[in-house]
Parts: structure tokens; C-alpha cells; sequence
């Protein structure tokens, strides 16, 4: 506490910059949580997360500092390296980082337990099944996606399409940039997460009129929040109840910041799928 | 627009430039001395420097991440590096080149080869030092940019994640401040070379920026474990199958983003040299050059990547938009320096200015300006690599891509073979140097 208050004084004198300074002083006994960018990273989409980050550090009476690292490798490597104590992963990601460094599955949403990915294109394209695909222009999300890329390429190669021979594809690196791609036409067709395509639609960032679902996958188990594996057992307890505490009638916009109505327990057994199919494609 | 968000990520990109160039100096310029002294393993010390140096700006951030976690902190580790390695290879250079009788006389004195080097060569050469220490700063600046599009924090990682969410406002706001932080340090830099003092003003910024990004872990033990994993280097068959392709894609980035921005730059210097065009005119072409020059390749590329699609096309037009500012301030400081008494004679003939600067000014100033393409194109050789981590296809892509995916022996395999490629773009480099030196 001490050289964090010397620090404090000195940044102070450094001047002009003031803002930094929270972030800065208090980094010894804060929990640090990631969330993979799975829509963006900026120091915006940090603040229009506020709300959870007061939410979490009310709960757990500590302090929170929220990161969103640019990119889903980082958020892994910071599991592994402590940088991170808790993170909210993608199931492919959750699988690479369990594999790697033993991270600790605690919660997930409802939602996630039956996910899906969408395939879109635009509104007046001829495409109306995946095998139209073949030899067109088409958006994966982030290479380490699981909605975004991996189950989208099963479904591809379960519909006779070898994405690699038969797709031009390019990653975009996130499910709103795969959404834009597609409603500018710059690809025929894209491959995204649910809840974000829902999530925009509502918004209106995304134009109801220029696109079209025209498949769904079958469900898998996706998204989960984790903890870094030597992570004292209470705070990785208190870090769970939090989210099962949360209810739509008191947490509405925390829920809506996590794109869910409620939270449930999240074990590894149960990915065991996913893992087989990662595996299967070399991605894990 | 808040302020606050944008005061954050631009104290990042300061602390992690400050930060870097004073750990840089402080470490550079005692191997510099040791070098200078030729003391023992000198040769061997300047020759691992400029090996360092040869291992681009983003690979050592990625490599950072594991050692320091995310955040400045990463930054400033490899802005540290790869800036050490700098300064230690040039402050040797600048003492080298001391006169001779200072030090011999020093040395008759019988004054060890280090208080030679303390007081003989240092203080000679210290406001070329600090000259050089500013010009450091400058270049980190940019350089802790492109690190935050790995994830290293402040406006690179602003702008990345920016693009992703879409929010286009936003990243045009984050160019904006960022072409006004690289005026603000050029102008600083000015400064410096009339008043060297200068210099250090740096340091308050450089203490403030280490204490600022004090990193969250030191995963030493977790960081040897992580990299000794990554041994040995291996490329299956169809990465070897790909590798041709990669390799020449990225030749094909440097040298087509060279040509292009070669092809631009004459008609902008032509524009911008004060003799041929009218002031106006070739003061706001300057300012358009600025521009250019002050966002970096990377930055650049990862818009281009969303205009015009992943691959080697948003490359070379990323290199070619940034180098056609670098090089068409240079080639109207080319044509501004042909002799007068040439273009007189070709007035006289009744020439106008697009003639004159067309059939004089061009081919007299023709030297320098193939001089200044060349080591542009070494630069771009490098430059290549890094923009390819970032989606512009190439060996940069293939780096990138398999450290996304955890293939880490893969990503070894091309970080060597990176480092291999900006080693022989240098050596080619030297031997062009050598042989256009009169």
C-alpha cells in the first residue's frame, strides 16, 4: 500500500494526466478480469461497462479493474501469466486455456448452453442453403472464435463444403465486423454469433432490411467465465455467486451489458463435444 | 467525445515511449561506452545489438505479453529492447567517430581506455548524444503505436479495438490526436537539435511513464517455461508448401508499396520544393506530407485491411501511402538543392516551372533521389513483416496467425525466418550504401 501511495505522488506531480492515475495506484490488490474482444476493444466499450465493474467490486468488496485485450491469444496468456484473474472466454478459447494452463470453469449464461451461430448474407442474395456456398466470398469472425469460426466451419464440412478448397473466406476479427462485411457486400455471405447479431439488430447498428439468417446451426455449449487456476477458492467463489445472483428484475443492465437473462454453473465435463470437434479440425 | 477515454490510451502511448527510450539510454549508452573502449567482447556485444535490432518492434511485444502480461507494461519491455539495441549501436558509432588527437592525447596521459571514453569521447560527442536520444523519443512514439496493436495498450490498441467495434468516428478521432502528438514531438525534436539541453525533459516523462506502467506480473519462471515450449521451430508440409508464397508476398509488399510511393512522391516534391511551385501551393503539399509521415505503416494498414480485404494489396498501399510522405519530403529537399545556374539556363530557353522542374529538376537531383528509394525499400523490406501481422498477408500473417492459435513451434519457425529476412534486407542494404558511397 505504501509504494502504491509513493507512486500516487509522483504520478500526481508528472501532471496533465491525471486520469490515469486510479488505474495505475491501485493495481496491487485489485482483481483483474478479461473479456475477450469478441465485439471491439476500446476504452468505450470499457465504460459502457461500468456498471459491471461496480457491480463485481460491490460483491466482492474489492477493488475491479476491467481489460479487454485486442485480441483472444493475450487473453489466455494473461490467464497463464496471472495478468488475469478471472476472464470471460469464448468455448474454444475456454478449451486452449483449460489444455494450457488448467483454468477454472465457474459461470455462464443460460444462452450459452445452447448456442448457435448464424450463417447471413444480404436480403436479395440467391444463397438459401450452406452447400450454395461453394466457390463464394465468405467472412469467419476471429480465428479463435467458436461461433464465429469453428462450429461454422463443422457445419460447413457436415454440409459437404471444405472451407479451405471451397470458400474465398477471410477472417475479420470480430461478429460486428463479419456483420458490416456482409451488409456492405463486400462477402457473400459471413458466419456469427447469435447474440450479437440480436443484440445489433435491436440497436439498430445493424440494417434489418439488408440481411438475412439463412442458417442455424445446430446448439453447442459456448461462452464461460473462468478463473486463473491457483486463484484462492473463495474469490473464485465469491466471483460465481456474484453472477447467480444476478436477476433481470434487479440486474437489467448488467444482464443487458452481458448480453443474458441469467446464470448458471459451468463444469468442463460438459464441453467434452466441443473439445472432440476442435480437436477433429486441429484447432485445439 | 470524452475527453477522459482519449486521456487515457494517449498517457499510455507517451508513458510507453518516455519509459522506453530513458530504460534504452540508460542501458545503451554504457554498452556504447564499453563498446567505444574496446574492452573485451566489444566486437561480439555490437554485433548482438544489431542482431536485436533485426527482431521487429512486434514480435518482441508479443513476446512481452507472456513475460509481463498485458498492458503498457509490454510495451515499454519491448520498446525497451528494441530501442537499447539502437542507441547502444549508434551512441558506439558517435563516440567512434571523436577525433582521434582528443583521445590519443588523453591516452598519453595514461588514462585507462574507459576514463578515455568518460572524458575524452563523451564529452565531445554528449550533444550528439542527446540530438540522438530525442531522435530515439521520436521514433518510439511511433514505435508504441504500432506495439498497442498487439495488445500493449494506448492509441494503437484504442485504434484496433476501435475498428473492430466499427465505431470509424472514433478511430478518425485517434488519428487525428495521434498526427498532432507526432507534430508536437517533431517540433520538439527541432528543438533539441538547436538547444541538446532539451533532451532532457524527457526524463521526468520517462520516470513518470515506468512508474505508470509498473507491470502486473513478472512471470520470469512462467516466461522460460512458455518460450522453452516453443522450441524446437517446425513448419509441417503445408506451412513449407506455403512459405515460398508468404515470402514473396512480402517482397511483393515492399517492393510495389516502394514504387508506388516513389511514383507519388516525385510529383508531391516537385510540388512541395518552394523553387518550382508557389508557396502556398507547397506549403500545404508539405502539410499533406506531414500528414502522410505521421501515421505509422501499421496504423494505416489495419484501415486498409478494412477497405480493401486481408492481403498483400492493403500491404503495399499501407507502406506506399507512409513512405510516399518520407520520401516526397526528401526528394523536394533533392530537387530544392540542384544548382541554380542549371534551371536558369533552362528558364532562359522559356521554359515553364513544370518543365523546368520536369527536365531539371528531376534528372539533376536524380542521385539522391534513387539513393533515398533504396534505403526507403530496406526499410520496407522490414516494414513488411510488420504489416503482415496485422492481416496484409505474407510471412507476417503466417507469424501472427499461428501464435493466434497457439501453434507456437510453428510461430518460432517464422520469427527466425523473419529475422532472417530483415538480416539479409540490412546486408543488402550495407552493400547498396557501399557501392553508391563516391
Amino acid at each position: 500500500m505504501h509504494s502504491s501511495r509513493k507512486s500516487f505522488f509522483a504520478l500526481a506531480g508528472a501532471g496533465a494526466f491525471a486520469a490515469a492515475l486510479p488505474r495505475a495506484a491501485s493495481a496491487a490488490d485489485t482483481i483483474r478480469v478479461g473479456m475477450i474482444p469478441d465485439a471491439g476493444a476500446t476504452q468505450v466499450s470499457i465504460d459502457e461497462k461500468a456498471p459491471l465493474r461496480e457491480f463485481l467490486a460491490r460483491h466482492m468488496q474489492r477493488l475491479v479493474d476491467l481489460i479487454i485485450p485486442t485480441n483472444y491469444n493475450a487473453t489466455v496468456e494473461a490467464l497463464g501469466n496471472g495478468s488475469l484473474d478471472f476472464a470471460y472466454l469464448g468455448g474454444l478459447t475456454y478449451l486452449q486455456a483449460h489444455a494450457r494452463y488448467g483454468v477454472i470453469p465457474l459461470v455462464q449464461r443460460v444462452s450459452d448452453r445452447a448456442f448457435h451461430s448464424l450463417f447471413i448474407t444480404q436480403t436479395d442474395s440467391p444463397l438459401k442453403a450452406l452447400a450454395d456456398l461453394k466457390g463464394k466470398t465468405f467472412a469467419f469472425g476471429d480465428v479463435n472464435s467458436t461461433s464465429g469460426h469453428l462450429m461454422p466451419y463443422a457445419a460447413l464440412q457436415a454440409a459437404g463444403i471444405d472451407a479451405d478448397a471451397d470458400l474465398k473466406f477471410r477472417y475479420t476479427g470480430s461478429h460486428p465486423a463479419t456483420l458490416k462485411a456482409v451488409e456492405a457486400g463486400t462477402v457473400a455471405a459471413g458466419a456469427m454469433d447469435e447474440s450479437v447479431y440480436a443484440s445489433m439488430m435491436a440497436s439498430g447498428q445493424a440494417d434489418k432490411n439488408k440481411i438475412r439468417v439463412f442458417y442455424r446451426t445446430p446448439p453447442f455449449l459456448d461462452y464461460v467465465w473462468v478463473a486463473r487456476k491457483d486463484l484462492a477458492p473463495s474469490e473464485q467463489f465469491a466471483f460465481a455467486t456474484s453472477f447467480l445472483a444476478l436477476t433481470e428484475a434487479k440486474n437489467k443492465p448488467i444482464l443487458d451489458i452481458l448480453r443474458g437473462t441469467k446464470f448458471v454453473r459451468a463444469n468442463d465435463g460438459e464441453y467434452n463435444e466441443l473439445r472432440r470437434i476442435a480437436t477433429k479440425l486441429k484447432m485445439l | 467525445m470524452n475527453v477522459l477515454n482519449l486521456a487515457i490510451p494517449v498517457w499510455q502511448t507517451l508513458a510507453m515511449a518516455g519509459a522506453g527510450t530513458l530504460i534504452a539510454v540508460a542501458l545503451g549508452a554504457p554498452l556504447a561506452a564499453y563498446i567505444a573502449a574496446r574492452a573485451p567482447g566489444a566486437r561480439a556485444i555490437y554485433l548482438a545489438l544489431g542482431a536485436l535490432r533485426a527482431i521487429p518492434d512486434l514480435t518482441l511485444a508479443i513476446f512481452a505479453v507472456v513475460v509481463v502480461g498485458i498492458g503498457p507494461a509490454a510495451g515499454v519491455t519491448a520498446l525497451a529492447v528494441f530501442y537499447t539495441a539502437m542507441v547502444g549501436k549508434m551512441f558506439a558509432e558517435l563516440l567512434g567517430t571523436v577525433s582521434r588527437p582528443v583521445l590519443e592525447s588523453l591516452e598519453a596521459t595514461g588514462a585507462s581506455k574507459f576514463s578515455v571514453v568518460l572524458f575524452g569521447a563523451l564529452p565531445s560527442a554528449s550533444t550528439d548524444l542527446l540530438t540522438f536520444g530525442a531522435y530515439a523519443f521520436e521514433c518510439a512514439i511511433r514505435a508504441s503505436v504500432v506495439v498497442g496493436a498487439v495488445g500493449a495498450g494506448g492509441i494503437g490498441t484504442e485504434i484496433v479495438g476501435s475498428i473492430n467495434a466499427l465505431d470509424y468516428r472514433r478511430v478518425a478521432v485517434l488519428i487525428a490526436v495521434l498526427v498532432g502528438i507526432v507534430w508536437v514531438v517533431d517540433w520538439f525534436g527541432a528543438q533539441v537539435r538547436r538547444q541538446p539541453l532539451l533532451a532532457l525533459a524527457i526524463v521526468p516523462l520517462g520516470v513518470a511513464g515506468l512508474i505508470g506502467s509498473k507491470p502486473v506480473v513478472f512471470a520470469a519462471a512462467h516466461a522460460v517455461k512458455t518460450f522453452a515450449a516453443m522450441w524446437p521451430p517446425v513448419l509441417d508440409a503445408r506451412a513449407l508448401a506455403a512459405l515460398p508464397v508468404a515470402i514473396f508476398e512480402t517482397l511483393e509488399i515492399a517492393v510495389v508499396g516502394t514504387g508506388l510511393a516513389a511514383l507519388f512522391a516525385i510529383q508531391l516534391g516537385l510540388i512541395a520544393a518552394r523553387r518550382f511551385a508557389p508557396a502556398p501551393v507547397a506549403y500545404a503539399v508539405r502539410r499533406v506530407l506531414d500528414v502522410l509521415r505521421s501515421v505509422p505503416e501499421v496504423v494505416v494498414g489495419l484501415i486498409l485491411v478494412v477497405a480493401v480485404g486481408i492481403g498483400p494489396l492493403a500491404g503495399a498501399l499501407a507502406l506506399g501511402i507512409h513512405s510516399a510522405g518520407v520520401l516526397g519530403k526528401l526528394f523536394a529537399e533533392s530537387v530544392e538543392n540542384v544548382p541554380v545556374a542549371a534551371l536558369d539556363a533552362l528558364a532562359a530557353t522559356g521554359a515553364g516551372s513544370v518543365a523546368i522542374a520536369t527536365y531539371g529538376g528531376v534528372p539533376l537531383a536524380l542521385g539522391p533521389i534513387v539513393e533515398h528509394t533504396l534505403f526507403r525499400l530496406e526499410w520496407n523490406l522490414r516494414t513488411a513483416t510488420v504489416v503482415g501481422m496485422i492481416g496484409a498477408g505474407g510471412i507476417g500473417q503466417a507469424l501472427f496467425n499461428s501464435q493466434q492459435t497457439f501453434h507456437y513451434h510453428e510461430m518460432l519457425a517464422y520469427v527466425l525466418i523473419t529475422w532472417g529476412f530483415v538480416l539479409s534486407a540490412e546486408a543488402l542494404g550495407k552493400r547498396f550504401a557501399s557501392t553508391l558511397a563516391p
